[in-house]
């Protein structure tokens, strides 16, 4: 299990590398706010603020990437973490089985 | 001398293309992989495809050439089906150590096994169908069927930037998980369309998708195993979704049933 990196240009490999993990918490962050909003153990005032806070965390990555030229970096190695991630659970889980129907 | 020999006879092979449902002994010329003869070894009413060459598997970094030994290989698979009827396709590349005679002995272990299979395939191919959809089209059926999407929408318009940001990522959350219910009750729904039509049908799940269809959404792809009575119906039936709006069908076939073959040595 490996994540590229590209190595004709480490500086804007590590960036992209830093910026997509950031990325990945940016959404578990999210997911965990709007659960915390369905449930009902945040106010409106405690909304805002953190819909304020997460659009701006969201807004400053995006000005990262475009500004240092990222977004294929990024999107590559988004791939192969998500690449990682599913043979993490393939191995965990063992391989999908393949259905079959007959008539 | 003698240890050369043996050096030789246990160097010797033959490369497996098909098994046919046919005894007839027949030289189907020098159209195999790397221009090999190729020729049948039968026992009573079945044959084994082969070109004799040495036991080891063909390997080589030139694209070109790789391409060209499958193309070859799948030439003789197409060539045997239209002379004998549906075979029993081997993979590239499958050799068996041995002669003639070893052929014509693993044919009489498993004579019954084949011949089975044979049967189970005589008069039917393979076909590939995928099912794609669009989108856009996609989220529009999912949004005006999900009550709670609807207002989630209104609400986020009403709202202020902070509320409005969660609220839209709490929107696109429940729309993935919405998409995907849909998705699946659609492939439930369009594989209940083709059922009657087929005769085996297996979910493919390493299907590639052409250029053509990127930017759509696959719902579901299939491998069908078709007797050659029903491919028409089969196709008037996809005909049928694939003019539905939104909705596109890629069906393609037939080819010698690779995915319906079980062929276990015992």
């Amino acid at each position: 299990m490996s994540v590229n990196i590209d190595e004709g240009n480490i500086k804007q490999g590590l960036l992209g590398l830093v910026v997509a993990l950031v990325e990945v918490i940016q959404e578990v962050l999210e997911r965990q706010a709007v659960r915390r909003m369905e449930g009902g153990r945040l106010n409106d005032q405690e909304i805002e603020r953190l819909g304020l806070a997460l659009a701006d965390l969201k807004a400053a990555l995006d000005n990262i990437k475009k500004d240092n030229d990222l977004d294929a970096t990024v999107e590559s190695v988004r791939r192969d973490l998500d690449k990682v991630t599913n043979d993490m659970i393939c191995n965990l889980l063992g391989p999908a089985s393949v259905g079959i129907e007959r008539t | 001398m003698n240890e050369s020999l043996g050096n030789l006879a246990i160097q010797e092979g033959r490369y497996l293309y098909a098994i046919i449902n046919s005894g007839a002994e027949f030289c189907f010329g020098d159209i195999g992989v790397n221009d090999n003869k190729v020729y049948t070894i039968s026992h009573e009413d079945i044959a084994a495809v082969v070109h004799s060459c040495k036991a080891e598997a063909y390997k080589t970094n030139d694209n070109d050439r790789a391409k060209e030994w499958i193309l070859a290989h799948n030439y003789v698979i197409d060539y045997s089906s239209k002379q004998f009827g549906t075979v029993l396709p081997f993979a590239f590349d499958c050799i068996i150590r041995g002669s003639d005679e070893t052929i014509k002995n693993w044919l009489i272990r498993n004579y019954e096994k084949l011949a089975k299979e044979l049967e189970k395939v005589e008069n039917k191919a393979e076909y590939s169908v995928q099912f794609f959809c669009d989108p856009e089209k996609l989220r529009e059926m999912v949004t005006n069927s999900d009550l709670e999407l609807k207002e989630l929408k209104e609400k986020m318009d009403q709202s202020s930037k902070g509320a409005a940001y969660l609220i839209k990522r709490q929107f696109e959350l429940k729309m993935k998980d919405a998409v995907s219910v849909e998705l699946s009750m659609l492939a439930n729904d369009l594989c209940s369309k083709i059922r009657e039509h087929v005769d085996i049908l297996k979910v493919d799940k390493n299907t590639s998708i052409l250029d053509k269809y990127k930017g759509m959404k696959q719902i579901a792809a299939f491998s069908c195993l078709v007797h050659n009575d029903k491919i028409e119906n089969l196709g008037e039936a996809l005909d049928v979704i694939n003019k539905l709006d939104g909705f596109a069908v890629r069906f393609t076939g037939p080819w010698a049933p690779f995915s319906f073959v079980e062929m276990k040595d015992e």
